[in-house]
């Protein structure tokens, strides 16, 4: 691993040159307060000044809705159009090993060839940040990077430190390396590790991981799950924004006038009544409780037990995004025995007061 | 090669006759839907309609005279499939907003007098379900293109659609919007089904739940989380029974009975 300098003012000139060959995706600000990764064109666009985007960078390598093939009775074609050169700009460490844990699932068993292709022609290049009070990442120790990027770029007063984290990003350094320089003084490593050191403690959200497969085993019937399921609007949207989440649903779309179908994917989530239907119109988990149980057993115990850590990596969507305030946070700290303000604690309240009166 | 197409006839009984004009309304497809299926009835389009055995029936508009009752019961017999489309079929419409009887009839006579109607009696309208099995419902207000086409094409190749459906939110997601309910908006997306593309949304409205109501969607934890919020309990509620026709009058009345 080798690590470069990049003056400020060299950033645009370097995008300029990488994105002659691919499409370059960015945030940009949709919203007042919210961003969005987008391919952009116009680079004065680009917000590097942001959070977290509403949605991770997962769609951009799998989007909501993909065409997977048509079909006729004995053949099929399938459609890989959203395989194309890509370079993601500005990924938050969280979402770097976000993607690393997207990496594994489509590649368990067997190879997911519409991710896999999608990824293997996309590059990462990683943006330093600084927590809000909702980022959970120094808890799931996913703050930092260590792979699963091409180049990391670290802000500093006049420049950037590129880490170059694989071949390929050496090659984009490679196309113009007069824009880059190796002399890093003492001064610029004293910077760095200071940089590191006060966004280590301005780090406001927390809570303990290590405890929580244990949790979720000893609190398996605990009413709290109940709790949640009562609150729950089953809106599916902790899930669609959750970096990790990667189910899918597949259906047919028949063509008029021709014996021949389109096959869709789109995003599924196991939180939707829906996501549990089966043929005949069975429902395994009808319950939104169970559900949830379900959710929460997957981010905070089953990958934990299988890889050591969780299937969280602290972006804190599902914490800006859950309306009745179910997430991460206050489940997890409630599994510890934390007291919390959450919509979905007073609405039970107030729901026994009222069957007492 | 004629008598192998589905025989198919499209009715309107109470509504504004929006699903019958946006099925009219898919210009690029409507050579395709005339030659996949055998069109009997659709009386918006075209002239020599016949009326008998069908395999489809798409029913839209409310039920709101006794005729129509009569009406709908013969589409009944008549027809293996039969589909509820649009919003005042599949849960009543906005004119189903009355559900005390008592209610109903003293404001029927508050706008028509005591007038005796000759030609055919009217009844408080109720979606086509009040009255008859109905194998599957298409909302929307009216419904929408793309859910018509894919629904159309998947029950012509006997292919029909899944059972539980999604709530607005979903597309809204799929569409990288900022919640507006998070914001403290009232939307009703999460108690809404899904099928619009989200489009309020998109264009940062709430959703006002016109596409109906989700049969299962959590309209009791919304409704607290709204009066926390600050809204007014009667404006949530009539927000929510809006466009929910007869479909949560439980739910209402358990509203009620929380107000005494
Ligand atoms: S569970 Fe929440 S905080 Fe963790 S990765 Fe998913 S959305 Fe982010
Ligand atoms: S936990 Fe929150 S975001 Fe997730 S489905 Fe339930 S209400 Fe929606
Ligand atoms: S804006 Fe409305 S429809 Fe969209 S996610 Fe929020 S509640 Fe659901
Ligand atoms: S009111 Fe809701 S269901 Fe109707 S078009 Fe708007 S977003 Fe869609």
């Amino acid at each position: 691993m080798r690590i470069v300098k990049l003056k400020k003012e060299n950033l645009f000139p370097f995008l300029e040159v990488i994105s002659k060959e691919a499409d370059l995706w960015a945030p940009v600000k949709k919203y007042e307060d919210k961003h969005v990764f987008k391919a952009v064109e116009d680079f004065s666009e680009i917000d590097l000044d942001y959070q977290r985007t509403i949605i991770p960078p997962r769609r951009i390598l799998l989007p909501p809705k993909t065409n997977m093939f048509e079909a006729t009775q004995n053949t099929y074609k399938e459609d890989f159009s959203n395989v194309s050169k890509k370079i993601i700009f500005g990924i938050h460490a969280c979402d770097v090993n976000a993607l690393v844990i997207m990496d594994r699932f489509y590649n368990f068993a067997y190879d997911d060839p519409y991710y896999t292709r999608a990824r293997e022609n996309t590059l990462i290049l990683g943006y330093s940040c600084w927590p809000d009070e909702h980022c959970l990442c120094k808890s799931t120790n996913t703050h930092i990077v260590t792979e699963g990027y091409d180049l990391f770029f670290s802000k500093l007063d006049t420049h950037y430190l590129v880490w170059i984290g694989s071949s390929q990003g050496d090659d984009l350094i490679r196309k113009q390396p007069s824009l880059f320089n190796e002399d890093i003084s003492d001064k610029d490593i004293q910077t760095y590790l200071n940089w590191q050191k006060e966004r280590e403690d301005a780090f406001q959200a927390e809570i303990d991981f290590i405890d929580m497969p244990d949790l979720i085993e000893l609190k398996y019937n605990d009413p709290l799950w109940e709790e949640l399921g009562k609150a729950c609007l089953a809106c599916g949207s902790c899930t669609n924004v959750c970096p990790t989440c990667n189910c899918y649903n597949v259906y047919d779309k028949p063509i008029l006038g021709k014996n021949a179908s389109k096959i869709v994917r789109c995003w599924d989530a196991c939180t939707l009544e829906n996501y549990s239907e089966v043929a005949g119109g069975e429902n395994f988990r009808e319950n939104r409780a169970d559900r949830l149980k379900l959710w929460y057993t997957h981010k905070l115990q089953a990958y934990i037990s299988k890889y050591g850590k969780p299937a969280c990596v602290g972006c804190g969507r599902c914490i800006v995004s859950c309306p009745v305030d179910i997430n991460v946070l206050t489940v997890g700290k409630t599994l510890s025995g934390e007291k919390v303000d959450a919509f979905w604690k007073r609405f039970n309240l107030q729901v026994k007061k009222e069957v007492r009166k | 090669m004629e008598n192998s197409k589905l025989k198919i006839g499209i009715y309107e009984l109470t509504g504004c006759a929006g699903d019958a004009l946006l099925i009219l309304d898919c210009e690029k497809e409507l050579i395709d839907i005339f030659n996949a299926a055998d069109i009997q009835s659709f009386v918006m389009a075209k002239s020599d309609n016949i009326e008998g055995d069908l395999d489809i029936a798409l029913v839209e508009g409310s039920v709101t005279t006794e005729k129509e009752i009569e009406e709908l019961k013969d589409i009944r017999q008549r027809s293996k499939i039969v589909v509820a489309i649009g919003l005042c079929a599949t849960v009543g419409g906005i004119q189903a907003r009355f559900l005390d009887p008592k209610e109903w009839n003293e404001r029927f006579k508050k706008v028509y007098g005591n007038i005796e109607m000759t030609h055919t009696k009217p009844v408080q309208s109720k979606p086509i379900d009040a009255y008859i099995d109905v194998d599957f419902y298409l909302p929307g207000c009216p419904i929408g293109k793309e859910q018509f086409l894919i629904f159309f094409t998947r029950i012509l190749k006997g292919n029909p659609p899944e059972k539980s459906q999604n709530p607005v939110c979903v597309t809204c997601k799929y569409n990288e919007n900022d919640c507006l309910l998070k914001k403290g908006i009232l939307c009703l997306g999460p108690l809404t089904e899904d099928g619009c593309g989200a489009i309020c949304i998109n264009h940062n409205l709430p959703c006002a739940g016109c596409w109906g109501p989700l049969k299962t969607g959590n309209r009791t934890s919304e409704y607290y989380l709204l009066k926390e919020k600050g809204f007014d309990v009667e404006h949530i509620k009539k927000k929510m029974a809006n466009y929910s026709g007869t479909k949560i009058a439980s739910f209402l009345k358990e509203l009620e009975k929380e107000k005494k």
